[in-house]
């Protein structure tokens, strides 16, 4: 479980994160929603150990952040994180180099699912191209959990479409995966919990299914509720 | 009918919650023949990956269904069916039920006398059952 408490993060004179506190667990997909600029990307960052926080705490299955994270963990940017100059088969060699729970069958299946070409150059990639390729990276080591910011932004329907297909695949099934998003449509039926940031804290942390077994609600009703309001 | 018998063509709605309607669907194909008493069905994990959906979710709708009775899961063998009759009967009447129901609700306000409304859902019966005669190779699914 990843486990965050009391976060707290300013940039210069700007509360990004003011008190947040959730969990996401192992075996579930949890969304973190929020308007552009709600600070989803800095928590994401934050259980990576990429950025400080001016205060609280992260643990993941009750450790602090430490080296031994980064095979416990995978973060998927949106943004190409390698030289634009690598051809794509390259990239993954060096992620083998790096990784212990580098799976590179696994590796292999996914450009095949993605029809990736391996001689391509990271540089000409196109944005959705990108974006497959950065799930490949992200989701070909055996970790627990899977961290993806915003793995739909500025990407064709079709591309969409298959990365959308990634969350119904046994390439996710028993991880934990936190996914960060602002067009929900797109994973609405994917998600097990969302967990809504507004002004710095979490407005709303809810059960998907149940809000809508309970109340009739989809998540966009409930996202119209907290940034309509 | 696409070649993943059809399973692809599924649309959620965002409202009703998700393993309902996959209890649903389920309900519509054995009732419509789709699905025939005593038949296996896909595994949890193909059926997630076929619907689209959460590997959890499709875990809940086929606990649902074992629970009401609509499938029997014994060992390791795939879940099937089931072949109890009385299950059967009280799905299709389940979903007829609210079929009249929408269709009763639907016209209540129009105020049309009941032997008119009887006259249209014949005719328009027939009609239906025509056109699909006379379609090559329609069969209804």
């Amino acid at each position: 479980m990843i486990r965050i408490e009391n976060a707290h993060k300013r940039y210069r004179w700007r509360k990004v994160l003011d008190g947040v506190t959730f969990s996401a667990e192992k075996g579930q997909i949890t969304c973190l929603v929020g308007m552009n600029g709600a600070g989803k990307s800095t928590l994401l960052k934050a259980i990576m150990g990429l950025t400080p926080l001016s205060k609280g705490t992260i643990r993941i299955d009750g450790v602090g952040s430490k080296r031994e994270l980064y095979e416990k963990i995978s973060f998927i940017p949106d943004h190409a994180a390698m030289p634009g100059g690598f051809r794509l088969e390259e990239g993954l060699r060096f992620m083998a180099d790096y990784y212990k729970s580098w799976n590179e069958s696994r590796a292999q299946e996914l450009m095949t699912f993605f029809r990736l070409n391996p001689r391509d150059r990271l540089g000409n990639l196109s944005k959705g191209t990108a974006a497959k390729y950065a799930l490949v990276l992200g989701l070909a080591a055996d970790t627990e959990f899977v961290l993806m910011d915003e793995p739909f932004s500025g990407i064709d329907v079709f591309s969409r479409e298959m990365i959308g297909d990634v969350f119904s695949s046994r390439l996710i099934e028993d991880r934990g995966v936190l996914v960060t998003t602002h067009e929900i449509d797109e994973v609405e039926h994917l998600l097990d919990r969302a967990v809504l940031l507004k002004d710095g804290k979490v407005a709303r942390d809810i059960d998907c299914e149940q809000v809508r077994d309970e109340q009739g609600k989809s998540v966009l009703d409930v996202m119209r509720e907290v940034y309509r309001a | 009918m696409d070649k993943h018998g059809g399973w692809m063509e599924t649309a959620f709605n965002t409202r009703d919650p998700v393993y309902l309607q996959v209890v649903r669907l389920f309900k519509e194909r054995i009732v419509t023949g789709r699905l025939a008493a005593g038949e296996a069905i896909p595994s949890r994990r193909e059926i997630a990956a076929l619907l689209k959906m959460n590997p959890n979710t499709a875990q809940r709708a086929y606990k649902e269904m074992e629970e009401q009775g609509l499938i029997v899961t014994e060992g390791n063998s795939p879940s099937r069916i089931t072949r109890d009759e009385d299950v059967l009967r009280s799905i299709r009447s389940e979903l007829l039920g609210e079929a009249v129901r929408t269709f009763v609700g639907s016209i209540r306000n129009m105020q049309v006398p009941f032997p008119e409304i009887v006259a249209l859902v014949k005719e328009e019966y027939e009609a239906d059952a025509n056109s699909r005669d006379q379609q090559p190779g329609g069969d209804g699914a």
